[in-house]
């Protein structure tokens, strides 16, 4: 394998040789030799859990390898942590911003090394410093400013800036753009490409292969904790990357043999939903007794989506119509009346109550079916929530144990539940399988197929393209904010969704 | 990372600490713990202290309890739903001077007095409620705000002088004992604490109150009235703010601007000794009844043994600092770091 596509006369930035590292049993990267010469922009692709994450700890000074080295510059990376990287000129921008939003602009560009007088904080030099560092990335933002009245796209833009104040010789974006808006998008991509001028190297971690095309050179593929190959982008089309993300497994899971019956009663129907700035125009009709998956990568709006149909979120425009009225932006009272119940994406924040049994975390959509006048009926509540444990097979000695104690795809099992308590006929699933194991997985799969079979309609989002073959009856594909595409099964394959989903034009 | 683990205290793996002959969840540990407190204490007392052991000490005790403990059921679930209501102690002066006035010199009569001391009480814990649900006012700022204003309303219309009430069988009786001593406070609470043990244990208001504390967010995409939720639970604590005033009423026979003097601090205290957690989410009825037993035994005996008045408050802030320490560091144990 040839890393080496920059000018080889460099000295690498950055280079992993031969790294493994095993989180219990799982074998997050195995073996993995990377490089990285001076304004080189590498993309790194893989699909979630290929092992991009590790490889990012290891060269932010996270993660220490079990085998193999990680050298920075030449220097051989030991335990030092993310500090020692960070004097070697490595520096990580995360996905999830680590700004502090009550505090300005030039505070956070000096967060925990503000520099002193001997009177105090030295506020003029840090404006000073600020201004110069923003003008780096031509951002004309007043340093007094507090970053919470910032877009987001300005704040991922200072938090780049503070990055490259320090001046880094290697600089990791991970998923720079996923909450950006198409417009903003190009800002981040311009100061990716000044860098790369500026002789600085750029890890690029991204989804959206038009991006990676603007700015990349180079792109790693990863698989299963092993770098599958390092090509030039110019001679590397989606279709070979799709097949390298996801290898021999997408031959190997069984879609859904049958096509959806467009004769089924429509329950719920969508027209012309727009939730600013993400979602521009989506159309949609759920049938009842189907699967439908929307496949779009992270940031494309599904969740905006699901939570608009839900009622958490009022959408811009648009109706969503079910038994013939229009439930848009009226709540999630109104919402859960009408039968649409949503699962959220992220289970343990936003899904379950950690201190409460596993029972009450399944009734607790619906009281009134378990009480009379307010009043809770034991028995009634202990019945509703054996049926359902039973209906779902969650294993637990107890249904009053609490429901931290469960694994990961037990308590997706029992949010899921709540909502078959409650008895939703519409079904919106955020993410089910994050964080389950393979064999939850797979119940998780059949459950759904399970409740369309009896007449249920299921929306199925997930970030694991591949999983959708596995259950959905159609899948549309979100790009630029609208469906773009619709395939109906059997026809669903993963390398023809993920293709679609990635190639942003 | 595992919050949700460090959080929940789930059981330890076995073999990790000494094994005890039977399980306890960190709620019973505490409420063990408080029982035994409770015990050692009264042994203490009763061998150190004059007169502790007798039964007009015992009434005594149970009278002190009731002004705490009847506001202190409703407290629980303000602190379980993740809020806090610092206002109940001029809450209580204010309702029993309003009660005295309304009754007397506005020429209302008691029965309608009562009525509307209970209403008014209600409708501005609803008010309290209704400013942070809907308007993200934080619960201690709207109560502290309210502290401030019935305590000097209170003030302003009595000049800080007493509203006495006119001879009345009805309030002689609720400021008073029955037949042997027994205090009709103390019958008040105990019917009370029935019937908030009910409600959080076994209405879906209670279940929802814990579930509003535990996750909120949650909660709102469960479709509970989050809203809804928060304004009830501080009618609570308006509502039997203006029982427990018009207990005083009856004790003093008459309203008393500067009554219930630091009484909102020794109901949070007795609710956080009983074990319920000031982030929300976890508490128990039960916990809180021995925290007001705990506190109230605390306090009597210090009077007994004839402790400067001043030294008094300082061992009470050690022994209920003490008391949760305790039941932190014991319910933590195994748990990787305190969040």
């Amino acid at each position: 394998m040839d890393t080496s596509l920059s000018s080889p006369e460099q000295q690498p930035v950055a280079e992993v040789r031969a790294a493994s590292k095993n989180y219990q049993a799982v074998r997050a990267l195995i073996r993995a030799d990377f490089q990285v010469r001076p304004g080189e922009v590498r993309a790194l692709l893989g699909k979630n859990g290929a092992g991009k994450s590790t490889m990012i700890r290891l060269l932010s000074g996270a993660e220490v390898p079990d085998e193999g080295e990680v050298l920075i510059g030449g220097t051989r990376l030991g335990t030092e942590g993310v500090d020692g990287a960070r004097r070697l000129g490595v520096r990580t921008v995360y996905q999830e911003l680590s700004l502090v939003g009550s505090m300005t602009i030039a505070e956070n560009m000096f967060m925990g090394r503000w520099p002193r007088t001997r009177f105090g904080i030295d506020y003029r030099l840090m404006a000073d410093e600020t201004v110069k560092a923003l003008a780096r990335l031509d951002l004309r933002l007043d340093p007094a400013q507090t970053v919470g009245e910032l877009s987001i796209a300005d704040q991922q833009l200072v938090e780049i800036a503070r990055a490259l104040r320090e001046e880094p010789k290697l600089l990791i974006l991970d998923e720079p753009t996923s909450s950006l808006a198409a417009n903003e998008v190009g800002r981040v991509l311009d100061v990716v490409a000044q860098l790369s001028a500026e002789a600085v190297a750029v890890i690029y971690v991204s989804h959206r292969l038009n991006e990676i095309r603007r700015v990349a050179s180079t792109a790693s593929i990863m698989r299963d904790g092993e770098i599958v190959d390092t090509r030039s982008l110019a001679d590397l089309a989606t279709s070979d990357v799709v097949q390298m993300m996801l290898g021999d497994t997408a031959a190997e899971s069984a879609p859904v043999g049958h096509a959806p019956q467009p004769d089924n009663p429509v329950l719920l129907s969508v027209r012309g939903l727009r939730v600013e700035p993400k979602v521009k125009h989506v159309d949609l009709e759920l049938r009842a007794g189907e699967v439908v998956g929307i496949a779009g990568v992270l940031g494309s709006g599904r969740t905006e989506i699901l939570t608009a149909l839900a009622g958490v979120i009022e959408p811009n425009a648009g109706t969503i119509t079910i038994d013939g009225q229009d439930i848009a932006g009226r709540g999630i009272a109104v919402a859960l009346s009408k039968g649409v119940g949503m699962t959220p994406e992220n289970r343990k924040e936003d899904g379950i109550f950690p201190l409460l049994g596993i029972d009450e975390n399944i009734v607790i959509s619906a009281w009134s079916s378990v009480s009379r006048l307010g009043v809770l009926s034991m028995r009634r509540i202990d019945r509703a929530a054996e049926s359902q444990i039973r209906r779902m097979s969650i294993k637990s000695a107890s249904s009053h144990a609490e429901i931290a104690t469960l694994s990961g795809g037990n308590q997706q099992k029992v949010v899921i539940g709540r909502w078959l308590h409650a008895d939703s006929r519409v079904l919106l699933l955020d993410e089910p399988t994050r964080g389950v194991d393979v064999e939850a997985k797979a119940q998780i799969y059949a459950l759904v197929r399970e409740l369309a079979a009896a007449g249920r309609s299921i929306v199925f989002v997930s970030s694991e393209i591949e999983e959708l073959p596995e259950v959905c009856d159609r899948v549309h594909i979100l790009r630029g904010g609208e469906f773009v595409q619709e395939v109906h099964a059997p026809d669903i394959s993963s390398d023809s969704l993920l293709a679609a989903a990635m190639a942003e034009h | 990372m595992d919050t949700s683990l460090s959080t929940t205290q789930a059981p330890p793996p076995a073999g990790k600490k000494r094994r005890l002959p039977f399980a306890l969840s960190p709620q019973n540990l505490n409420i063990v713990g408080l029982v035994l407190g409770i015990i050692v204490l009264s042994v203490v007392l009763s061998f150190t202290a004059p007169n502790f052991g007798t039964v007009r000490n015992a009434f005594s005790i149970l009278q002190a309890a009731a002004d705490v403990g009847i506001i202190a059921w409703a407290g629980t679930l303000v602190i379980v739903a993740g809020e806090i209501d610092i206002s109940v102690g001029p809450a209580v002066a204010f309702w029993s001077v309003m009660l005295a006035e309304m009754a007397g010199p506005w020429h209302l009569g008691l029965p309608v007095a009562l009525i509307a001391t209970l209403v008014g009480g209600g409708l501005v814990g609803a008010f309290a409620g209704w400013l942070r649900a809907r308007f993200g006012v934080p619960s201690f700022v709207v109560t502290l705000g309210l502290w401030l204003a019935l305590r000097g309303q209170a003030e302003f219309m009595t000049n800080a002088l007493p509203v006495p009430l006119s001879d009345n069988g009805f309030m002689d009786f609720v400021g008073g004992t029955l037949p042997g001593g027994f205090p009709v406070s103390a019958v008040v609470m105990f019917v009370l604490f029935a019937l908030y043990l009910f409600i959080s244990r076994r209405t879906s208001f209670g279940r929802s109150v814990f579930a509003v504390g535990g996750n909120a967010k949650a909660a709102m995409l469960s479709g509970i009235k989050v809203a809804r939720i928060r304004v009830l639970v501080f009618v609570g604590t308006g509502l039997l703010s203006a029982v427990v005033g018009i207990i005083t009423a009856g004790r003093l026979t008459g309203g008393n601007a500067t009554a219930a003097s630091g009484l909102e601090f020794d109901v949070i205290a007795a609710v956080v000794v009983g074990g319920t957690s000031l982030a929300g989410g976890r508490g128990s009825m039960l916990g809180t009844l021995l925290g007001v037993f705990f506190i109230a035994i605390i306090g009597n005996g210090l009077i007994l043994l004839g402790i400067n008045p001043f030294f008094q408050n300082v061992v009470s802030g050690v022994v209920i600092v003490g008391a949760v320490l305790i039941n932190l560091v014991l319910s933590r144990r195994g748990s990787a770091e305190p969040v």
